[in-house]
């Protein structure tokens, strides 16, 4: 079987259930060839008689969507399986995570079992309602994003039809899914970290009341900014798995954003406003809030070197993307 | 003269709706999905690949045919079926079908043509 029913059917069985996937394939591909056969069989050349087929078959994207069945409404029938995908996985992820934290915090924080139990189960419920909505609502975007695409690609073709032209290139350095969860749970385990630290109770005044780890000044002014920039950043993330690669514009707005995360982190450290000077204090080190103590310093230089090498990175990876995908204007040569 | 694309338009939708009928019928006889789509085009029910594939599937999700997979032969290929509940669905719609034709024959004063 020559590359084109490849390249043909990797797409047409993206998102298509693993338990499915076997079947519908030897299907397809029996399908195909009991095709391309009888076209050679009457003549025509092989080559000719695979993309006839493939270009009879249509679009793989639609095709897919024709075998995954379901209602689509606002994510269409080419991105519903992987916005199912996607968010099943990073519910499957991201509940529990926010449910051990919670917990733990909880009873860090002195509350009894139940109520740490109680508390995380809210938290893990909040969580997961929030990562529907915003996962759905980036794919909706990608969806429009992805229409506005497709309707350029049949304004550019002179038919209006799908051809084998349109194929992606395969592209050895495809985003993994695993890549991707990776890196998203990354992000979504700082914004776990941040918001525990903010929410630690464990230490107290001589009053009770318990002293925040953070500054008024990170709390108030910038923790809401910066946990959206996280959130954001992990969209972005998703994205990239969506398109399938890093490309410049992606790369970019990972770069912007990963600035908007740093710099104020940076600025707060340097100026002994990143952690709570009264904090620092009562358990008896007071020089971990300060600006030039070492503490502030090493978060200062780690946040710059972390955020540095994600941004060389990202746009490192588009390039190399971008040279391994040769501009696709080549027309099919015979019909 | 009627205009051709309006013609093909009215025909596609005419023929949508007798497919899955096609289909249960001619499947009464177990058969692989390009040999029905060629049957199905040599009895004058020129259907299109990307219809007729996910169609099958469709029909066997909801219980309407069987399929299994013949390794016999040179290449593999998923043979399907019409069942009891698709054999008896296919008669049902048949009747309608039937009493459709007549139904219209007679709004067109008793002429076929």
């Amino acid at each position: 079987m020559t590359s084109l029913t490849e390249r043909y059917l990797e797409v047409a069985l993206r998102g298509i259930p693993d338990r499915e996937r076997a079947d519908l394939e030897g299907e397809l591909r029996s399908s195909i060839a009991d095709a391309v056969e009888d076209r050679v069989a009457s003549g025509e050349d092989r080559e000719a008689a695979e993309r006839t087929v493939l270009e009879g078959l249509g679009n793989p994207g639609r095709l897919a969507a024709e075998y995954g069945g379901g209602p689509f409404f606002l994510i269409g029938p080419e991105l519903y399986p992987v916005w199912k995908q996607v968010l099943l996985r990073l519910v499957s992820i991201v509940v529990p995570v926010v449910l051990v934290i919670q917990v733990a915090a909880q009873l860090y924080g002195g509350n009894d079992y139940a109520g740490a139990l109680i508390e995380g189960i809210g938290a893990a419920v909040m969580v997961g309602v929030q990562l529907a909505f915003w996962v759905t609502l980036v794919f909706a975007f990608l969806e429009r994003a992805d229409l506005a695409r497709e309707a350029r690609e049949e304004i550019a073709s002179a038919t209006g039809r799908w051809t084998v032209a349109m194929l992606p290139e395969p592209a050895p350095d495809r985003m993994s899914a695993g890549e991707t969860v990776g890196e998203v749970l990354t992000t979504l385990i700082t914004i776990g970290g941040l918001l525990f630290l903010r929410d630690l109770g464990s230490v107290t005044d001589a009053g009770g009341d318990p002293i925040p780890f953070f500054s008024p000044a990170l709390t108030d002014v910038w923790f809401p900014a910066l946990i959206g920039v996280l959130v954001v950043l992990a969209i972005l993330q998703v994205a990239v798995y969506v398109v399938g690669r890093w490309t410049m514009a992606l790369a970019t707005g990972n770069a912007l954003l990963q600035v908007a995360f740093a710099v104020p982190i940076v600025v707060l450290a340097l100026t002994g406003t990143l952690v709570n000077p009264a904090f620092a204090a009562e358990i008896g080190w007071p020089e971990l809030a300060e600006g030039d103590g070492l503490v502030m310093l090493a978060v200062a230089a780690g946040v710059t070197l972390v955020s540095g090498w994600e941004i060389v990175d990202a746009f490192r990876r588009a390039r190399r993307a971008q040279q391994r995908i040769p501009l696709s204007g080549a027309a099919p040569s015979a019909h | 003269m009627i205009d051709e694309e309006l013609l093909g338009a009215h025909r596609q939708e005419l023929r949508r709706g007798t497919v899955v009928l096609a289909c249960l019928l001619a499947l009464r006889a177990p058969e692989y999905g390009y040999a029905l789509l060629k049957r199905l085009e040599s009895v004058g029910i020129p259907s299109d690949a990307n219809t007729i594939y996910p169609l099958l599937r469709r029909l066997e999700e909801r219980g309407l045919l069987a399929s299994e997979w013949n390794t016999t032969e040179s290449r593999p290929r998923k043979f399907y079926r019409t069942n009891a509940a698709g054999s008896e669905l296919a008669a049902q719609l048949m009747t309608d079908m039937t009493e459709l034709t007549s139904s219209l024959r007679a709004l067109n004063g008793g002429r076929i043509e």
